[in-house]
């Protein structure tokens, strides 16, 4: 049966949308924004579908589709989805579509902007849907230039100036992914005679990685750690998150934190860890102690911020320690909290993105001791800043807790004592989070406030999107872990074959 | 043949001294003509060498001669062009000393 | 000796098209010199044209002397097609600022035709006749701006090193001749494969890695560069940076791959440590500059480091990795300069602080310069990556040092070349009115820019064609 490529409708829907905007004249600014929010819609949309009809007792690559592109390379055009990538490719779409309505009150400059907007939201989809590591690769570092364009134009110098914040994030990420690249070249290469043929696909690439000496495939590993390390922030290179988050526009923090990131743990799992499981058995330990000293360091530092963004985004740091943590175990209960808590992340640092946006937007700070008792205010802008600080600090009933919970568990039967740390951090964050609510929120509230207006219209799209996700996900858990489950487990039993005859050898 | 006395050898280390000395005066000489002269004594080493090498390795083909004309003849236009800047850049600045085209960062 | 001259008729045509020129010059009416551009345009691409349509029309001339194979075939169409996008860009530039159309095209076509014979040629002396034809015609055009103090200087300059390049390269080559009793690359290939290597062998190559390096600017030969580009006029730097260095390494090529193959464990690592030290030589000065000719210099510097990276394999697969590379630096580098110099003609600064707000005056030209320095940075989607990881990929299983500093360091050439984006993205400009881009400029624009993003995303074909190029180029 032919059915429509509905992953290449989702990932091209917002790029038609940004090449369609180039032609519209830039005084039009409402055609401009609303071709923006139709094409991230569409894409939203149908992967929202997709997560409903995907069949998770199947489990496996769905709704392939596979062209061969450069044939001496061995690279396809293979777009295709599994329980891991789903749920991140609807975490991106949801990102997606509320950082365009973020981004409606935009003073300059509108067409420039979306266009980019909408260039990197392709970008990011088009990475947790490819699964030939060359088109991975195409689309994990289109991202970077849209962001600092978009950081130089539309970011805003506190501490730091969008300038240095920009070229800080942009050639960070750009050096780590160096790191990654001679890795994946590296794998590559060798696979070729292992395989008889190149062949880029992620499960070539597997079973040629499996294949290989324990050598080759420790220094590979640690090759991808670095790369993908830098980019989901691991401590200690993690000190561009911070910067970066402060001086990006609201828009871009949302994406950055919410999804960008995500693509190194993603990475990490899908490429790293199912090629070389050798490699991972060598550093999984190492992963974990860093992952733990991420949530340590940054829970503190973000103790001491008094920017709001800085919070968020030390604590974006802090969250993804966990996830190291997580895929530093190797075991399925691991890695699904890894997946199920970067999608938790996802959508809990976008919401608060998202509300510090506003905040900043209409009060024009975001330095904690000028603000307060906005809650009176702005009630509706309380909620759902409230409601990604409840979440953040991991509150039952919200989705942030049952993959916290899950990675503590993983964490615990690994390492014992040594996660209780992590656990440690999980208070520290209760202390931040709800500090900054206070803070902001509460607390007498003050004159100069008293005229502002709560969010309202395109502003609510955010809340509801994503504040809908925070509930549904931590009241219905199941709805994301089965889905996960579906990706996760028959690939790490296939590692745990790996890993046995590689023993035996 | 050639006398005993002198061998490939005895070419190929004046043709090496030559070139030694060519390169030396490129590199030290600050006017435009003396370092142009220079790079013609290093042309003759060459020449030397390729007369030198087809008399005793390649006797019965004139490979080396014919690549020794074309050398003579391409680098009298070489240097004919240089000759022709020299001469225009005399016209702007009245000299034609290398430590003074400082007007690009050397 | 019955000749086949059909295989050389691009080369025919070419002598003649750049007779042609002059002579029109001579007699056409002054005012309407400025055709002669649209005229050697059109003939260029007509005879593109006909070396693609001979792809297959292989064949040696002058008993070997002069080799048609696709290998040639394809550098050939790379110097054409910088030919031709360098003509349409420059038209501007010459009626404005050069004047002197008739002999500016015609001695360009004449350094295209020294490329040609370069790319073709298999013996030492027409390789040196290719590579002297093309220097002296460069020589000419580099001070083509004949009252400006400048353009004459970088002449100066260029003559000179240009000289001493070609005299250690020719001794050199007479040390190889003295060897291997032949200049044939073909056979000198067969004898040194089964020649024990010699003192005055490994003399002969260093001598011939200087001067070759020269050509291609690759440290510690490239102190020219900067000046000759900064000096020259506008168009004539893009020309240099690519069909110069393009040609040079074709010889290069056809010297070190076909001729010193049984010896190329001993140049092999000559060349690794000068593509490493080159890639970031060029690279880290570059940062620091200030004017975008300059800029675009070092990068051209550090970009030949990384095409001498295909070198050091010595293999099929380096090889391809070149050409490929080769191919889509022309558009970047094209498309860059063609912007630099119309800017140039509306502004008269190449300074990188006057390009503030260009983005806003004309979103064509910035996105074109920002799409053609991507694709020089090896960014996704952009055809340097592609580029990037076929050169990678023939050195990371024996030479990872040189893969990790090469990417490594084509990371830190997006620091200066973002340099460039903020200026253009970031500020408002002084004077905010929109520039209007004459139509040849606009379509060299236009189409450098599609050809870094279609090739960037799609490849395969190129790819193919290559592939069967770089393989003839080893069945000699």
């Amino acid at each position: 049966m032919k059915s429509l490529p509905f992953l290449t409708i989702i990932l091209l829907a917002p790029a038609i949308c940004a090449i369609i905007m180039a032609f519209i004249p830039k005084e039009q600014v409402n055609p401009i924004k609303w071709l923006a929010a139709t094409g991230t819609f569409i894409s939203l949309a149908m992967s929202a579908y997709l997560y409903g009809v995907y069949d998770t007792a199947a489990g496996g690559l769905q709704f392939v589709e596979r062209v061969p592109w450069i044939k001496d390379l061995g690279v396809s055009y293979f777009l295709a989805v599994d329980g891991i990538s789903l749920p991140m490719l609807l975490l991106t779409n949801m990102i997606g579509f509320s950082a365009v309505f973020a981004s409606w009150n935009l003073e300059s400059r509108h067409r420039e902007f979306f266009i980019l907007l909408c260039l990197l939201i392709s970008g990011v989809m088009g990475t947790f849907i490819a699964h030939d590591i060359f088109i991975f690769l195409l689309f994990y570092e289109v991202v970077v230039i849209p962001i600092y364009i978009m950081v130089i134009i539309w970011g805003s110098s506190k501490r730091v100036t969008k300038e240095y914040a920009g070229m800080k994030l942009t050639i960070y990420l750009l050096v780590g992914s160096a790191f990654l690249l001679v890795g994946i070249i590296a794998l590559f290469v060798k696979s070729i005679p292992i395989l008889g043929e190149p062949n880029m696909s992620f499960a070539a690439l597997a079973q040629a990685g499996n294949q290989m000496s324990a050598f080759d495939q420790k220094w590979l590993f640690a090759l991808m750690l670095i790369g993908f390390g830098s980019l989901i922030s691991m401590w200690p290179f993690h000190s561009w998150s911070p910067d970066g988050y402060a001086g990006a526009p609201t828009a871009v923090s949302m994406i950055h934190a919410g999804v960008l990131k995500k693509i190194g743990g993603y990475g990490l799992i899908k490429i790293a860890l199912f090629s070389l499981p050798l490699g991972a058995k060598f550093w999984a330990p190492y992963m974990a102690a860093l992952g733990i000293a991420g949530v340590a360091y940054a829970a503190f530092a973000a103790l001491a911020q008094k920017d709001l963004k800085y919070i968020v985004g030390y604590s974006s740091v802090s969250h993804m320690g966990y996830v190291m943590l997580a895929i530093g175990t190797v075991n399925v209960i691991g890695i699904n909290g890894a997946v199920a808590n970067m999608f938790a992340h996802g959508v809990m640092a976008a919401l608060f993105f998202s509300a510090i946006g506003v905040i900043y937007e209409k009060t024009k700070t975001r330095w904690i001791p000028d603000l307060g008792g906005l809650a009176r205010q702005m009630p509706l802008l309380a909620v759902s800043f409230m409601l990604a600080a409840f979440a953040s600090l991991g509150l039952p009933g919200l989705i942030g807790f049952i993959p916290e919970f899950t990675i503590f568990i993983a964490g615990f039967k690994a390492f014992g004592g040594f996660a209780v740390i992590a656990i440690g951090g999980i208070v520290i964050t209760a202390l931040y989070a709800l500090r900054a609510g206070a803070n902001t929120l509460f607390g007498p509230p003050r004159e100069e406030y008293n005229n502002l207006r709560d969010i309202r219209g395109a502003e609510l799209v955010p809340l509801a999107v994503l504040g809908l996700v925070l509930i549904a996900g931590g009241l219905l858990p199941s709805l994301l872990f089965d889905m996960v489950n579906s990706g996760v487990e028959p690939l790490m039993n296939q590692l745990d074959n790996a890993l046995k005859i590689g023993g035996l050898i | 043949m050639p006398t005993p006395s002198i061998t490939l050898e005895h070419y190929l280390i004046l043709g090496a001294v030559l070139f030694g000395i060519g390169l030396f005066g490129v590199l030290t000489k600050k006017n435009a003509i003396a370092v142009l002269i220079s790079i013609e004594l290093m042309l003759c080493a060459v020449n030397i060498n390729l007369l030198a090498f087809n008399k005793y390795i390649t006797p019965e083909a004139f490979i080396g001669q014919i690549f020794a004309i074309f050398v003579i003849t391409v680098a009298a236009a070489e240097v004919g062009v240089g000759l022709a800047i020299i001469i225009a850049i005399y016209r702007n600045r009245l000299n034609i000393n290398l430590e003074d085209f400082d007007w690009l960062k050397w | 000796m019955q000749m086949d001259f059909s295989v050389i008729i691009p080369e025919i045509a070419m002598v003649s098209l750049g007779v042609l020129v002059l002579i029109l010059g001579l007699i056409l009416p002054k005012k309407s010199l400025p055709r002669l551009g649209w005229f050697t345009s059109f003939s260029l691409i007509g005879i593109l044209a006909l070396v693609v349509l001979n792809w297959n029309n292989v064949g040696t001339v002058s008993g070997g002397l002069y080799l048609i194979d696709q290998f040639s075939q394809f550098f050939k169409v790379i110097f054409l097609t910088a030919a031709i996008l360098v003509v349409f860009g420059s038209m501007a530039y010459v009626d404005k600022h050069l004047g002197g159309q008739a002999e500016y095209y015609s001695i360009l076509v004449f350094s295209t035709l020294g490329m040609m014979v370069m790319a073709s040629a298999n013996d030492f002396i027409t390789m040196y006749l290719g590579l002297e034809l093309m220097t002296i015609s460069f020589i000419v055009l580099v001070c083509f701006r004949r009252n400006d103090s400048e353009s004459l200087e970088a002449g100066m300059k260029y003559v000179l090193l240009a000289g001493i390049s070609s005299a250690v390269l020719l001794y050199g080559l007479s040390l190889i001749y003295g060897i291997a009793g032949t200049v044939l690359v073909v056979e000198v290939g067969m004898i040194l494969a089964v020649q024990q290597s010699l003192p005055l062998l490994l003399v002969g190559v260093v001598m011939l890695v200087a001067g070759l390096g020269f050509k291609i600017a690759a440290v510690p030969f490239h102190m020219w560069a900067p000046d000759v580009y900064q000096g020259a006029p506008t168009p004539i730097t893009s020309f240099l940076a690519v069909g110069s260095k393009m040609a040079s390494f074709a010889i290069l090529i056809r010297i070190f791959v076909l001729g010193m193959f049984g010896v190329s464990l001993s140049w092999g690592i000559l060349m690794a440590i000068l593509a490493g030290v080159t890639i970031i030589i060029g690279n880290l000065v570059a940062i620091p500059q200030t004017n975008i000719k300059r800029l675009m210099a070092y990068s051209g510097i550090a970009q030949a480091g990384y095409i001498l990276v295909g070198m050091v394999t010595a293999s099929q697969a380096g090889v391809k990795a070149i050409m490929f590379y080769g191919f889509i630096y022309i558009f970047a580098v094209v498309g860059v300069f063609t912007a630099i110099s119309y800017y140039y003609n509306l502004t008269g600064s190449d300074e990188i602080k006057d390009y503030a707000g260009l983005s806003q005056r004309s979103p064509l030209m910035a996105a074109t310069m920002v799409v053609s320095m991507l694709t020089m940075a090896g960014i996704p989607p952009f055809a340097g990556f592609v580029g990037k990881f076929y050169l990678f990929m023939t050195v990371v299983e024996n030479y990872l040092w040189l893969a990790i500093i090469g990417l490594i360091m084509s990371m830190v050439s997006v620091y200066y070349y973002l340099m460039v984006v903020l200026v253009m993205y970031r500020d408002r400009p002084q004077d905010s009115s929109p520039i209007v881009v004459s139509l040849p400029v606009r379509m060299t624009l236009i189409f450098t820019m599609l050809v870094s993003v279609v090739l960037g995303v799609y490849p395969g074909p190129l790819s193919e064609i290559i592939n069967k190029a770089a393989l003839s180029f080893f069945m000699h």
